[in-house]
């Protein structure tokens, strides 16, 4: 072994508290980053996840300005032609005031958004099905209606088998007012407002809507996700915009602006978690320092009997790489601890939003790597002090 | 013609300027020969300490030369300083100075470790510590051995590089009278059996008995200058 190595590597490991202090600091650092990677990317990974399942699918088709005339079934079926597609699935939002009747009492009409979907075609498309809640069905029937755990809160907790009294303004404007039967209740929250939304059959809230035939969006779900744009440019190929106006969307594309937000957060608390990196660079600077002070007679000894400046840079520099790595190593172990106990708590957000948590090696190896090069560049100015001892004067105040 | 290893040319030192100027040394001039075994003596604050520094270009005189081994060290840069001192010089600290950190065998290695020759060095500091008596004391580190017993491992770490001259600075002055005279007649030993030079300095002239040259320093000024013969 290099004898500075040799040297930078002894004057740390023997020196246990500013080891374990400048390590700890390190690692720390690391901790904070993956902590953040945890839980912000967890929970942006799960509002994409979420908006997939529930909301997007993979693509997501509508048409510019108006509803689709075309045929659902046919659509569903040319999709689901591709190879890549696993289901297809049409849907219609609108929105509508609802009232229930509890022990007699109405509980006051309100505004909820109302989301309707084919109870086939969606179960292979989306897994909003899942969210219903033990007790509850999916909007098999015509007549059926899944409330939102919030909804159905707002209105008193009615039960699976109670009415509800849905008021919508048809294309026309006209109002249509509708009884229909609760056959569930969502026990998910999801990132997409479910809690706050009605179900129901898009049969019926097309018949309500007096839009026969007709549909506001579809849903791809691919088998493989990665060949969204792909999907996306068969589909257009095939029904030009300039004839159908049809637009087509990937998730990155439809969910812009829910996720850019988030991106931004994301980013501001990356941004806080490297300024964290950068108090450990100041902790390691601090600690070399003292390091540095510690040990001017040996500097001033190594000097004497020959050892050049660059060679006393070079062992404070060693000391930074061993803080640098060990630190990592440390900060590593901290960090994927923590992201397995994440994965195995199914750890939520505000109790409702399960985060999407995985071992994002690539950014392990990067929040590492800078850790130690920060660690290292740390190191410098306290080595640069060292090499301005002179011999004498080191061996005298040391 | 002498063979001179150590030639010292009207050397100055300096420190400050102007009204607070402070002659530390003032127009000394003294050589020794190769395989002398001499003493630099002189009461606290003589100059005698400052002269070994610059004698083992840790510090430049203001004025003057200090020719080693044939080079003239005035002309070498911090970098060649550096090397000249590993290559050359041994040093003898009055506090032994060995790297807590590093073992005793490390320690007597370092200087061919930093000279780059590090093969058959651990044989050749083996070889030494047996000679100095310490071979069961190689593996243990800097601060774990008593003092005399570290300034032994120092004279072993001046003498691994096979230097022409070897510096000590009063190498009894931290040690107890049984060390002391231990360590003087190993210096002592040394010097006939390698041939080496040393260059001792020390407030006790006494104590290393017969030698070869002996210079005497007063208010930076050499005050007298004895060879063998008017010692003896």
């Amino acid at each position: 072994m290099d004898y500075r190595a040799q040297i930078g590597i002894r004057f740390i490991t023997r020196r246990r508290g500013s080891l374990i202090a400048a390590s700890l600091a390190v690692a720390i650092a690391i901790l904070v980053v993956q902590v953040n990677s945890v839980i912000f990317q967890g929970l942006y990974d799960a509002i994409v996840r979420d908006q997939i399942n529930y909301r997007f699918g993979h693509v997501y088709i509508t048409r510019q300005e108006d509803y689709i005339t075309k045929s659902d079934f046919m659509l569903v079926n040319w999709l689901e032609r591709i190879p890549y597609v696993q289901a297809a699935a049409p849907r219609i939002d609108s929105a509508a005031s609802i009232n229930a009747t509890i022990d007699g009492k109405i509980i006051r009409d309100y505004s909820v958004p109302v989301i309707g979907v084919d109870p086939v075609l969606d179960k292979e498309a989306s897994t909003m099905y899942q969210t219903v809640g033990a007790g509850g069905q999916y909007v098999t029937y015509r007549d059926s209606v899944v409330l939102g755990a919030i909804v159905d809160r707002d209105l008193g907790f009615p039960q699976v088998g109670d009415n509800v009294k849905l008021k919508f303004k048809d294309q026309f404007g006209n109002d249509v007012l509708r009884r229909l039967t609760i056959v569930g209740i969502t026990a998910t929250a999801g990132s997409v407002g479910l809690d706050n939304s009605v179900i129901m059959n898009i049969d019926t809230l097309r018949e309500i809507l007096n839009r026969p035939h007709q549909t506001q969006s579809i849903l791809v779900r691919l088998n493989d996700p990665t060949k969204d744009t792909d999907v996306k440019d068969l589909f257009l190929a095939a029904f030009p915009s300039s004839a159908d106006k049809f637009k087509a969307q990937t998730i990155e594309e439809s969910a812009e602006q829910t996720l850019s937000g988030f991106r931004s957060g994301i980013a501001l608390i990356n941004l806080v978690g490297y300024f964290g990196m950068m108090s450990s660079a100041f902790a390691v600077v601090t600690i070399q320092m003292m390091q540095v002070t510690s040990k001017t007679r040996d500097i001033g000894v190594m000097r004497a009997i020959g050892a050049k400046r660059k060679d006393v840079l070079l062992v404070f520099i060693f000391q930074g790489m061993v803080i640098g790595a060990i630190g990592a190593g440390l900060g590593t172990v901290m960090g994927v601890t923590y992201t397995a106990y994440a994965k195995e708590t199914h750890m939520t957000f505000q109790g409702s939003l399960p985060l999407e948590v995985k071992y994002n090696w690539t950014s392990i190896l990067q929040t590492d790597i800078m850790a130690f090069v920060l660690a290292v560049i740390a190191s410098i100015y306290p080595a640069y002090k060292a090499t301005r001892l002179e011999p004498v004067e080191a061996m005298r105040v040391g | 013609m002498a063979d001179y290893v150590l030639e010292v040319k009207n050397i100055d030192k300096v420190y400050g300027q102007g009204e607070t100027e402070v002659y530390a040394l003032r127009n000394l001039s003294f050589s020794v020969k190769r395989g002398e075994f001499m003493l630099i003596v002189g009461s606290s604050g003589s100059g005698k300490s400052t002269l070994l520094n610059m004698i083992g270009l840790l510090d430049r005189p203001t004025r003057g030369k200090v020719i080693i081994d044939g080079v003239d060290t005035s002309e070498l840069n911090d970098n060649e300083l550096s090397t000249f001192r590993n290559t050359k010089l041994g040093f003898i600290f009055q506090f032994s100075n060995l790297l807590s950190d590093l073992t005793v065998l490390e320690n007597v290695t370092l200087p061919r470790k930093i000279q780059g020759t590090v093969q058959n060095s651990a044989d050749e500091a083996k070889t030494l510590l047996k000679t100095v008596g310490l071979e069961t004391q190689m593996h243990k580190f800097g601060n774990q051995i008593s003092g005399g017993q570290a300034q032994r491992v120092a004279i072993t770490r001046a003498l691994i590089a096979k230097p022409a001259v070897v510096l000590a600075d009063e190498p009894t002055g931290n040690l107890d009278s049984v060390s002391a005279e231990t360590t003087v007649q190993l210096l002592k030993s040394l010097n006939r059996k390698l041939y080496q030079t040393f260059i001792i300095v020390t407030h006790d002239r006494h104590q290393f008995g017969e030698v070869d040259k002996v210079v005497t320093i007063k208010d930076g000024r050499i005050l007298k200058e004895e060879m063998e013969a008017n010692l003896a």
